[in-house]
């Protein structure tokens, strides 16, 4: 099980369009809290997700006109998930992914 | 809309939406009356894709707004910068299964890049901004207005455009140059390397820059059905379209390539065949403005997120200095004659002369637009002109019925082009009523019929797969489509695949094809197929791109 931690302006259909890419994968939504978080959203998710999906989902999470962040945890523990590559985040996109090109 | 820059929409008047239409008239905006919803966020998309601008339909509440969805679902699929406006029932009428009330808003939030339900008059500027705003810029998509009738029909002082300013979002990151010396390294431990351009490279404006990269690099290249047009044909590096029904030499070149450069492609499933057999040997760089569109079925190596506007020159600036390995022997290979199209006496042969001879005929300024199915591959396959716009068809979603309203919003967006509409029998009966727009606003379109009387793909299919068990494919009863043009007042004819035998042709049937294309009027020609010809090369589904099957068994 993942937590997910998905930040965003609650304008209009935001919080639908997050909980889309989850329905439209077919992935049982265990447990959905959403709230006000300073300027933003949070939404906090429960998911059985592969670590396909979790690629996945931060990917189509991340191209959501108002979603400003996405983290997740393994449900066991409180690390960070492994799952790190081509987070459109600029600083390690080139770097990370050069190293791992070039290994 | 006029300060976003509107002066042409499509759409279909109905009762939420007639204070718009009752606003229309002195407001410097054009409307085009099509004949179905349907019909009109086609041509809104026809508009956009041949212009780069944003293509704009609108449609009344319920009925007329569910008519936009497939329109919706394609822009979003092929990029396509789309506003489309609904009407909505009263507000105070909302969530009250009102006469044609439907939940726009909720039936496309699935569909949409950005969406809005509007609330009060004070919010229209912004949100029109803010609309325009998110459909043309990034990766383009289409967005949605709902505007309930009350709100419509109020009125204020438009206090001038809005300047919308966005918010920042971790999408919009870049890439920081660090990329370039990346794959300068990638390319001279490349033994077999190859690039595969798609429509991204169109939408950033970056073919002049693109084309530069490649003359540079001289590798096998080949596009995806929308990165056609984005290389010249003539290139002698070029092996023309991949995947399903993609080229001998060019699905061959991607199996084998140990360095796959990818410009602005999804990589769909269309392009890749069996994901995990996927360029196997390959290591990939992807060049893509939207994050999203990585690794969703092959993780890629290096990617290299930004438009390509910015991302391909700054990679050109740094080759300037590094010194490349000597790929002639590969590409000796790989664009050599041993891997030419096979010189098929199939079925479809006919037909694939046809379109040749119609194509060698078109003047050079020409936009070609293709329905879905057989014709779609078989126009994909011949089409050999580089103009980067120049060839459209809906790739994404496959929506039947797209290429004649389509056409009706590029003729309408580039008067003196000459339009090639290529439809099946299928198709065409599913926007046949935009007959009715052409005639009415007299647009020269060319409109060719590919008339196999099947659902030719799916019969292809069926075929192939289903132990030639052609289930409701069967359209021998089709009308006589030269009567109906007869009907909407359009001159139509038929042309026989005998036509097709002579080499070259005869002297009356290429009068025919130039009188045709020469018209100033709109013109159809049904073209009579084989019932039984088939898209060849072909990649059955969950095959590998090398598996391609040639011909009938």
């Amino acid at each position: 099980m993942q937590v997910f931690y998905i930040r965003y302006r609650n304008s209009q259909g935001a919080l639908m369009r997050i909980l889309n890419a989850v329905s439209r994968r077919g992935l049982d939504l265990t447990t959905v809290h959403a709230e006000y978080a300073g300027q933003d959203h949070i939404v906090t998710m429960l998911l059985e997700v592969t670590q396909k999906q979790i690629g996945q989902l931060y990917r189509e999470w991340y191209a959501i006109v108002d979603v400003t962040e996405v983290r997740s945890t393994a449900a066991r523990g409180h690390e960070e998930a492994a799952w790190t590559a081509h987070r459109p985040a600029s600083e390690s996109v080139a770097q990370q992914s050069a190293r791992a090109a070039l290994a | 809309m006029r300060a976003e820059g509107v002066d042409l929409v499509f759409g279909y008047p109905g009762g939420a939406i007639m204070p718009l239409y009752d606003a229309l008239e002195g407001s410097g905006v054009r409307h085009v009356l099509t004949r179905h919803e349907q019909g009109a966020v086609f041509a809104a998309e026809g508009y956009a894709r041949v212009t780069g601008k944003v293509g704009v339909a609108m449609a009344t509440s319920g009925p007329g707004a569910t008519n936009l969805v497939t329109g919706i679902a394609d822009a979003k699929m092929d990029s396509v910068p789309l506003v489309c406006i609904t009407g909505q029932v009263r507000s105070a009428m909302i969530g009250t299964d009102a006469f044609q009330e439907t939940d726009v808003f909720g039936v496309t939030l699935s569909l949409t890049k950005w969406s809005r339900l509007v609330r009060t008059i004070d919010e229209i500027p912004e949100i029109i901004a803010e609309g325009f705003h998110w459909a043309r810029s990034g990766r383009p998509g289409p967005v949605v207005i709902d505007i309930p009738t009350d709100i419509l029909k109020a009125k204020k002082e438009f206090s001038g455009p809005v300047n919308f300013k966005p918010h920042v979002r971790p999408a919009d990151a870049r890439a920081d140059g660090a990329f370039s010396d990346t794959i300068v390294a990638l390319l001279q431990r490349a033994m077999r390397p190859v690039a595969l351009v798609g429509a991204g490279a169109k939408l950033s404006g970056a073919v002049p820059e693109l084309r530069k990269l490649l003359d540079h690099l001289n590798i096998p290249t080949f596009a995806t059905v929308h990165g056609l047009g984005a290389v010249p044909a003539e290139s002698p590096y070029y092996l023309g379209m991949v995947g399903m029904h993609g080229t001998r030499a060019a699905n061959t070149a991607l199996h084998e390539t140990d360095l796959l450069l990818v410009f602005g492609a999804r990589l769909d499933d269309r392009v890749t065949g069996d994901p995990t057999r996927f360029a196997p040997h390959a290591k990939i760089v992807h060049f893509e403005i939207d994050p999203a569109q990585l690794d969703r079925v092959r993780a890629c190596e290096l990617p290299v997120i930004g438009n390509l506007a910015d991302t391909i020159p700054a990679f050109c600036s740094e080759l300037q200095h590094a010194s490349l390995p000597d790929w002639d022997a590969w590409r000796s290979i790989a664009c050599g004659s041993e891997r030419a199209e096979l010189d098929s006496h199939a079925r479809a042969q006919p037909t694939k002369r046809f379109l040749d001879e119609l194509f060698s005929r078109l003047p050079e300024d020409n936009v070609v637009i293709a329905d879905v199915g057989q014709h779609q591959m078989w126009a994909a396959q011949r089409y050999r002109s580089s103009s980067p716009r120049g060839f459209i068809t809906s790739g994404g979603l496959g929506a039947m019925g797209f290429a004649l309203p389509a056409a009706v919003g590029v003729q309408l967006a580039k008067p003196q082009t000459c339009v090639l509409c290529v439809s099946g029998d299928g198709g065409f009966q599913m926007n046949i009523q935009e007959l009715a727009t052409v005639h009415r606003l007299g647009l020269p379109i060319k409109m060719v019929i590919v008339d196999n009387k099947y659902l030719g793909m799916v019969r292809q299919w069926q075929q192939l797969f289903y132990e030639r068990n052609y289930a409701e494919t069967d359209l021998s009863d089709n009308p006589d489509f030269v009567e109906i043009a007869k009907a909407y007042k359009i001159h139509g004819f038929r042309l026989n695949e005998v036509a097709m035998e002579d080499f070259p042709v005869s002297a009356e049937t290429a009068d025919l094809m130039d009188n045709f294309l020469r018209s100033p009027e709109p013109e159809l020609l049904v073209f009579d197929c084989h019932p039984e010809a088939n898209v060849y090369p072909m990649v059955p589904a969950g095959a590998a791109l090398s598996e391609m099957v040639f011909e009938d068994k």
